[in-house]
């Protein structure tokens, strides 16, 4: 990510206006909060905050801001900081949060001193994300406050409300977005920065701090639900919730709905918006129950506008349960439940509860082109071990296709796709080896595979693996480490020697984890060597017990930024037979088909890794070198 | 620019530059004292992928998003995204699309059809007959960076419609693109400019 030119997210002063992504704005807010510690891990759509902290050196402003192994270990480390007084930032996908879910619901009971921030980023569609959760029941189950911006600005703004908030119910409190807020660029003006809040004293109060058991954990219970109650009073008090309008017809909106709708109700015109009054929940847990019937008791009908499932429509449904107010929204079909929210669907909802025409949503026109997965980018070090997996494995006597092979969360997940049709599952992270392992405790026969990226090693990898060791399970690990996390815009891993920040590190080296782990079978291979890492799989997967091979090669883009191209691959058309092998064998996103109908190669996206000439029988690829 | 909101539609394939290109729309509306909102899907087509970003400008805009038959204004970054795409466009609306074609590699591999550039052209014509082609990578190329492809179309379509004053495009292009880049972008933006009035 380029830096915003001539503004400096971070030091530029008040009143500066600035076309911010989402995520960029609550690092700005970062800095307006007093916020000393940030840490977190990647997951879109809820990178680029850390990583525009990383762009603009918020470590030079005194902040500590640094990747995590995974989220768990993020929240604790954050949570830890936030009971010495620091205040407080963890960052995560909303499946980060299922894996911090331990810690952060019996934070609840244990409470902070300085303010801490969990920003979760749902992600309706999904775009990027294994499941359209709804991190919203999140908060209700761990009973937390959490509150939901609607735009780029106002996510800046949340992230000072959140830790006021924080600090006046000495609870965490989560700042959920959507992708629309994250990953949408709003106009956004900067307001103060404040000094980071560091350590300020921690006192031993094991009420507070220990959990184990012990009966104090009710008196804990009941102080959280004290403590919920005045959230509801402050959601009032701090303008989290508001209305305008005024009509018997209301609608309640949160997040980007909010965005949506008014859009819409410019689009009807004045005869419907001045029929319409419209309250805004910018804070979705706890609902103020106070609020909610004072503003929509009058109401005949409210039409509740929200995506991923049907939270504020059944908890505004509870709250005014005893009143003559009919509640509608997703439960009653009127917007969609699966997939995003957009302004039409908002139009059609507010026609059909308004009882005008026009309530109903044209489905999309059939798609003309040819689709385009997302494929592995040319030269990936990924295609390399899945081609070296397959013809490994048939060398060693094994039909392939016939092998399962458990994938795991990373670019590596695209070699689902054809030709390279490589995986058969991809789960959660770290469920490659453990999911492999249970199919062959479960009586499966033949050999088994699984294929974890490194960074995903680190975060979740590692206990599945010792599991699998200590069974005993007969078990192909294939480990791909291109030595960064790749996916979500190339962060740091606990490989490196220095972080983003030029911060010293100790490199945690893979290979000596295995062995210590007591994997007796470890090679390591470089798949640009692809002879060679066929050979080593068709040895590995010989060998009883646990054997893993280490796939080590950087990853492709990089390598290319990092080291630049020097040398690229051309086809001469007149040795090409269009035989179409380089294509069948590696899928390259550079290669395609001229109207000739022999192949060639898009120049300007090749990296030179020639797999595609090492699988060409006529040796009609060959190498440039670049001036 | 007049009250009304500006619907802009940019589809490309990941690594372009498409983002990027909504990035400088973005900032300079911003220099322009406009407000903006964009819908960008990062991640998954980080490179490669289908990419579609969503941007609209003017005096007020809340929402990121628009549906089918609402952009005013089109950029199409390669021939089969434009295609994909081209539902977007409003009747009466600007198209300006490169001449650029990157099959997917389903296509190459026999299993989605194989448009050529003319077959493309035609169904893009055929789509939209006021469409406008230009041949923007080969453009970017004379001025020595390809990359800029993105900013000959900018220029091309500015040049068509007139959304933005030339110095707020070249602040959104200073405030975006890397240093070194910022001179290239800017006279690709005016050698599209150029490319609209012939």
């Amino acid at each position: 990510m380029g830096k915003i030119g001539r503004v400096d997210v971070l030091r530029a002063p008040p009143g500066t206006r600035a076309a911010l992504l989402g995520n960029e704005a609550i690092a700005r807010g970062v800095i307006e909060s007093g916020i000393s510690v940030v840490t977190g891990y990647p997951g879109t759509p809820s990178s680029e905050v850390i990583m525009t902290l990383h762009a603009y050196r918020a470590h030079e402003l005194g902040i500590y801001v640094e990747w995590a192994v995974n989220e768990r270990v993020a929240f604790e480390i954050a949570y830890g900081a936030s009971i010495g007084g620091a205040r407080s930032m963890v960052t995560m996908k909303a499946p980060g949060a299922n894996v911090a879910a331990d810690p952060i619901v019996s934070a609840a009971y244990g409470g902070v001193e300085g303010g801490l921030v969990i920003y979760i980023a749902d992600d309706p569609g999904p775009h990027t994300t294994q499941t359209e959760q709804d991190t919203r029941w999140f908060a209700r189950m761990a009973g937390l406050p959490m509150i939901s911006p609607v735009d780029p600005d106002e996510a800046r703004k949340f992230v000072r409300a959140a830790i006021e908030l924080s600090e006046a119910l000495k609870l965490p409190v989560i700042l959920r977005s959507t992708t629309r807020v994250s990953h949408t660029v709003g106009d956004v003006v900067f307001g103060e920065a404040v000094e980071p809040v560091r350590y300020r004293g921690f006192k031993k109060d094991v009420k507070r701090f220990v959990r184990a058991g012990m009966s104090w954990n009710r008196e804990r219970h009941a102080w959280l639900l004290g403590q919920l109650r005045k959230a509801e009073e402050l959601a009032v008090e701090k303008g989290l919730v508001s209305s305008e309008g005024s009509g018997d017809y209301c609608v309640v909106c949160e997040g980007v709905a909010c965005g949506h709708l008014r859009e819409a109700l410019k689009s009807l015109g004045e005869s419907v918006a001045d029929r319409v009054k419209v309250a805004r929940l910018g804070m979705v847990h706890p609902i103020p129950r106070e609020w909610v019937r004072r503003e929509l008791g009058g109401c005949r009908k409210v039409l509740v506008l929200e995506e991923l499932s049907p939270y504020l429509e059944i908890s505004l449904k509870a709250v005014l349960h005893s009143t003559d107010t009919e509640v509608m929204g997703m439960e009653e079909g009127l917007i969609p439940s699966v997939g995003e929210l957009s302004p039409a669907h908002v139009a059609a909802a507010l026609n059909s509860v308004l009882g005008r025409s026009g309530g109903s949503v044209e489905a999309e026109a059939q798609d003309k082109a040819p689709p385009r997965p997302p494929p592995l980018c040319p030269g990936c070090p990924h295609r390399n071990s899945f081609i070296a997996l397959r013809f490994g494995l048939a060398k060693a006597g094994y039909s392939p296709t016939k092998v399962p092979v458990f994938g795991d969360i990373g670019c590596y997940a695209l070699g689902v796709s054809p030709p390279l049709e490589a995986i058969w599952t991809e789960h959660s992270m770290g469920a490659s080896i453990s999911m492999a392992a249970g199919l062959k405790i479960g009586g499966f026969e033949g050999p088994v595979v699984a294929v974890i990226g490194d960074s995903t090693f680190y975060h979740a990898g590692l206990q599945s693996l010792i599991e699998a060791v200590h069974k005993r399970v007969d078990l192909l690990v294939m480990i791909l480490d291109n030595d960064i996390i790749a996916m979500t815009g190339h962060q740091s891993t606990p490989a490196w020697a220095r972080t983003e920040t030029g911060r010293e590190a100790r490199p945690v080296r893979i290979e000596e984890v295995v062995k210590a782990i007591g994997v007796e079978h470890v090679y390591v291979v470089d798949p640009y060597d692809i002879d060679k890492a066929i050979e080593v799989v068709k040895e590995a997967v010989k060998k009883p017990g646990v054997k893993v091979v280490i796939m080590k090669h950087p990853c492709a883009l990089w390598e290319a930024r990092v080291k630049g191209v020097k040398a690229v691959y051309r086809v001469v058309p007149e040795k090409c037979t269009s035989c179409m092998a380089c294509v069948r064998v590696t899928g390259c996103p550079a290669l395609y088909v001229a109207e000739d109908g022999k192949v060639r190669i898009m120049e300007e996206d090749c990296t030179g890794c020639g797999l595609c000439a090492r699988y060409c029988p006529y040796d009609a690829i060959i190498r440039v070198e670049r001036g | 620019m007049a009250q009304k909101v500006l619907n802009i539609l940019i589809a490309s394939v990941g690594g372009q530059g498409g983002l990027t290109l909504s990035r400088v729309i973005a900032a300079a509306a911003v220099a322009e004292g406009l407000r903006v909102r964009t819908g960008e899907t990062l991640g998954m087509a980080q490179r490669f992928g289908s990419v579609m970003s969503f941007v609209r400008v003017g005096e007020e805009v809340t929402s990121p998003l628009f549906g089918h038959g609402e952009a005013d204004v089109f950029i199409g970054m390669e021939l089969i995204e434009a295609l994909r795409r081209i539902p977007y466009v409003r009747k009466g609306g600007v198209a300006v699309v490169a001449l650029t074609l990157k099959p997917p590699v389903s296509s190459s591999l026999g299993i989605a059809p194989r448009p050529s550039k003319e077959e493309l052209v035609k169904e893009l014509r055929r789509a939209l007959p006021s469409i406008r082609f230009v041949d923007a990578v080969e453009e970017a190329k004379k001025i020595g960076n390809y990359r800029a492809a993105n900013m000959v179309l900018l220029g091309y379509v500015n040049g068509l419609v007139g959304m933005l004053k030339d110095e707020s495009v070249e602040a959104g292009i200073s405030a975006i693109l890397r240093p070194k880049a910022v001179e290239t972008s800017i006279r690709a933006y005016y050698r599209g400019k150029e490319l609209a009035k012939e």
